[in-house]
């Protein structure tokens, strides 16, 4: 009995394992979960390499997350950046220009309040007058790289062919743009840079602010005029080119001798002049002597900020703390967007002697106007009121209309989209 | 006492386990050993089959891929011709009307950028054949190219129905892939891309990263490299001699498993991975199926060990139980008369044997007037006794029988180099043995007085098998018998001439 017993438990066990290897079986593989987030950004050939390499690092050092990358030059990103915002189609973590916190969160929900993903951003690196300029009614809506200001940069060595000193007043560059009579302009600038130029010329003539502290338009028909006017001078008497034939690689070429634009572009702009071997350097902001106003802005170069709509925000925050705060994205990104604003950043670039150059110059020559230079009105950089102003230029200067006739129809559209801005 | 002699039926029955154990092992391991083989080469080939499909088939997906994703960009591209100032306006004769000539590019701008604007593209422009551009034209275009602008990215052009083209490595620079297509006489429409961009193309299932993907020119430079550092250098030879020209084809031997496909009219999409990541996997599969097997084989060996030994020992206690009853001598205790002889025979044939040997026979004096005095009973006890007394006396190495109805026979060794005291040992276990007679049966007390006649024979001196000793022996007995009984007698040679002139 006891053999019978035996052979039938092993009969059993054997039925038991085919019954089990040959049934109906699921089979479930886990993969690893990946979540996806997508993070954007504007910006030329040097930005978009290091970026995509820091955000290789990111995705390295975070196995779990895939970051999809947007990128694009600055007027490219803007309208696509419009497209998606309206669209609620934008990236998860973008970087964005200060104009729009006012532009895209009046009420501050258009963009996620970082302050409530602190857990996962290192804050402590910002100074609370930093933040602020990220804040819209009481929620955190962006964090800013770095402090950005329209910069002065002249080519020493072409004014010193021409025996001239380095222009410090209006009149100045109109002397200069005589002596050196067309075979060099003394300064250039591209629409935008043009833009801040005229405005600067024009406040400091009439006192008045372009747009006042409330968000009204400060500017009469009168600095309308002075600008359109000053536009069509500069160009007539060979001070810079039209905007439309700037070509920043003249600077390389030492065809243009000084040039006005953002902090932030002082190695993308000047660094090839400088390796050509021209003295570049960062010069004063040109004034009228006398003038009660300087009429030159600052403002955080770039900011970051996480779509109110992400479904990651956890995710979304590591990586904007990777951005700001990292090693490894300080160590890539050096000064290119400028003196980085976050303490930590701050310090890995000076403990890599990465605080130098043109760049760390620029940033210097802004900290010695700091008691002057005035908070940019979030208004100030819509570009339909650059693009407005770009086009009267022309009108003015191509004698399509009067600059008399033009500056009341300018003032008539920049006051209607301002209005519209800000309903 | 002594059991030596001829194999017993245990020990055979021992001896038909063992081998029946051995080949039901040896069986068992060879057919777990031919299913594990036969298993394991049909995996391998599934196996082999099945990632070679695998390959092709990703092949295909990410040559799909890569055709939309340059498609996109080529129709996005030809957009520009539904804008007749965009594909008509000649910056090289521009209107006399420069404010005009002005207003036109920047609706051609506007144009190209609306087209460009959700896209990662880094060009999107026209370039004119004096250099001047409009649309999106990178200021890493710009430097690259320089002065040879125009004509640089005119010479991408190598589609002539079309006339567009594709091109990287422009000046040794792989990190952009351009796309040129003509406008007019005087400009060319030119779209870019970063080569990193193609990541997002050929993305690899998390199954297959050890797989390696690369997009490649027609001069075999790597365009794109999953492997990431392979970028501008020219294709592995090892790869490149394995797939030479083919557009389309999956190539397998012991080293790789490749699989080609053309993308656009140039380009190929090449998959790799070496044979030996697949054999990796398949020596783990080999290596878990002989773990298995040798478990199973030796489960098998158990089970069937343990299922014998539940089978034959019932039996084997069976044929022992009779083999012993067939040997002894149910009275006495000792062996009877077939198995003494065979054992004693046994002994003094065995060739390898270096002993010396006595056989002593032993007859009871005066038995049959215990049987017919005190019962054939009593008789029996009497002679379960002797067998007692014999036990006790002689060693338990010495072979002891009972050979008659009151004979009995006892068959001593020693080692041959104890020679010289052997007939003293004899000498001395004979005289025992009457003693002990003498003590046991007395006469007194209600016994019966018996005594031991014995005859003794030396081998090999008087004998060299059975029946010769036995009969040298039976010779001394009668010698004892004939001296009074009670005595015992070892042979001597001149006893064969007495016996021999007696029965003369």
């Amino acid at each position: 009995m006891k053999i019978k017993r035996a052979a039938a438990l092993c009969l059993s066990a054997v039925l038991l394992c085919s019954m089990t290897a040959c049934g109906d079986k699921t089979t479930v593989t886990k993969h690893n979960d990946q979540v996806n987030i997508s993070f954007s950004w504007w910006g030329n050939d040097v930005r978009n390499e290091y970026t995509i390499k820091a955000i290789q690092e990111f995705e390295r050092l975070n196995p779990g997350i895939n970051v999809k990358c947007n990128y694009s030059e600055w007027s490219g990103y803007q309208v696509r950046s419009n497209v998606q915002m309206v669209s609620h189609t934008e990236s998860d973590v973008m970087q964005i220009n200060f104009a729009w916190i006012e532009q895209y969160s009046p009420d501050g929900m258009g963009y996620y309040d970082i302050s409530t993903l602190s857990d996962h951003i290192d804050l402590s690196n910002f100074s609370e007058n930093e933040l602020a300029f990220g804040m819209q009614n009481g929620r955190l809506n962006a964090l800013p790289i770095a402090l950005n200001t329209q910069t002065v940069y002249v080519n020493r060595s072409i004014y010193e062919q021409y025996g001239l000193s380095i222009p410090r007043t209006w009149e100045d560059l109109f002397e200069a743009a005589r002596v050196m009579d067309g075979a060099h302009y003394p300064m250039t600038a591209n629409n935008k840079a043009a833009f801040f130029y005229m405005v600067s010329y024009a406040e400091q003539h009439s006192g008045r602010e372009f747009i006042q502290k409330d968000g009204t338009l400060g500017f009469t028909d009168a600095e309308f005029q002075m600008m359109l006017e000053f536009y069509s001078r500069l160009i007539n008497e060979k001070v810079m080119p039209q905007i439309e034939y700037f070509e920043r690689l003249n600077l390389d070429s030492g065809n243009y001798a000084g040039t006005v634009a953002w902090l932030s572009d002082a190695s993308s702009y000047l660094g090839g002049a400088a390796n050509a071997g021209y003295e570049v350097e960062i010069t004063d902001y040109t004034e009228l002597d006398g003038a009660e106003t300087l009429g030159w802005y600052t403002k955080p170069a770039t900011m970051y900020a996480i779509s109110a709509n992400t479904e990651y925000p956890e995710e979304s925050a590591r990586l904007l703390d990777f951005l700001l705060n990292s090693k490894e994205m300080a160590e890539l990104q050096g000064v290119e967007k400028g003196i980085p604003i976050s303490r930590s950043a701050r310090e890995h670039l000076e403990a890599s002697g990465k605080l130098t150059g043109l760049q760390y110059d620029a940033f210097i020559k802004m900290n010695e106007y700091s008691g002057k230079l005035k908070v940019i009105s979030p208004y100030m950089e819509n570009t339909k009121i650059i693009e407005q102003i770009q086009e009267s230029c022309n009108e003015v200067y191509f004698n399509k209309v009067t600059a008399e006739e033009e500056a009341h129809n300018l003032r008539t559209k920049v006051a209607e989209i301002l209005a519209a801005a800000q309903q | 006492m002594k059991t030596t002699g001829r194999e017993s039926h245990s020990d055979r029955i021992k001896k038909t386990k063992l081998t029946m154990i051995l080949g039901y092992a040896f069986i068992i391991i060879a057919a777990v050993m031919t299913v594990s083989i036969l298993t394991l080469n049909q995996t391998s080939a599934i196996m082999e089959e099945k990632v070679n499909n695998m390959t092709a088939a990703l092949n295909v997906q990410l040559k799909l891929n890569i055709d939309s994703y340059l498609s996109k960009l080529e129709t996005t591209g030809t957009l520009i011709f539904a804008t007749p100032e965009v594909y008509g306006y000649d910056a090289v004769n521009p209107p006399a009307d420069e404010y005009e000539a002005l207003h036109t590019e920047d609706i051609i701008t506007d144009k190209l950028m609306e087209l460009c604007i959700m896209e990662n593209y880094v060009d999107f422009g026209i370039v004119y054949s004096n250099n001047h551009c409009t649309g999106k034209i990178s200021n890493g275009t710009v430097n690259l190219f320089a002065s040879d602008l125009y004509t640089e990215l005119e010479s991408v052009i190598t589609r002539q129905r079309t006339t567009d083209g594709w091109a990287t490595g422009c000046l040794g620079d792989y990190k952009r892939i351009y796309y040129v297509k003509r406008v007019n006489e005087n400009a060319v429409f030119v779209a870019s891309f970063y080569t990193t961009e193609l990541e997002n193309v050929f993305v690899l299932p998390e199954d297959m990263s050890d797989m390696t993907v690369r997009l490649v020119s027609q001069d075999n430079s790597v365009i794109y490299s999953s492997s990431g550092d392979e970028t501008g250098t020219l294709l592995p030879e090892a790869i490149a001699s394995r797939i030479s020209d083919h557009s389309h084809a999956a190539v397998v031997d012991e080293e790789y498993l490749i699989t080609v496909n053309n993308c656009g009219d140039e380009w190929r999409v090449i998959c790799s991975i070496p044979r030996s990541i697949i054999l990796d996997e398949l020596n783990d599969i080999r290596n878990s199926t002989i773990v298995i097997a040798c478990v199973a084989a030796a489960l098998a060996i158990l089970v069937g060990i343990f299922l014998s030994i539940r089978i034959t020992n019932p039996v084997n206690t069976l044929v022992s139980n009779l083999d012993s009853q067939a040997r002894i001598d149910r009275l006495t205790g000792i062996f009877n008369k077939r198995s003494f002889e065979e054992t004693v025979e046994s002994l003094l044939s065995d060739p390898q044997r270096n002993e010396i040997g006595a056989l002593l026979v032993i007859d009871v004096d005066n038995f049959k007037g215990v049987n017919d005095n005190l019962g054939h009973s009593y008789g029996d006890q009497v002679l379960a006794n002797i067998g007692t007394i014999l036990k006790r006396t002689f060693r338990s190495s010495d072979c002891l029988g009972r050979i008659g109805g009151d004979e009995f026979a006892v068959f001593i060794s020693l080692p041959a180099d104890e020679k010289d005291k052997f007939c003293d040992i004899v000498n001395a276990r004979c005289e025992a043995l009457c003693e002990a007679f003498r003590n046991n049966y007395t006469g007194d007390d209600n016994t019966y007085k018996i005594s031991a006649s014995i005859g003794a024979a030396l081998s090999p001196d008087h004998g060299k098998d059975f029946a010769a000793l036995y009969k040298c022996a039976d010779t001394a007995l009668y010698s004892s018998k004939k001296k009074g009984k009670d005595t015992y007698t070892v042979y001597e040679n001149s006893m064969q001439e007495a016996g021999d002139s007696d029965e003369n």
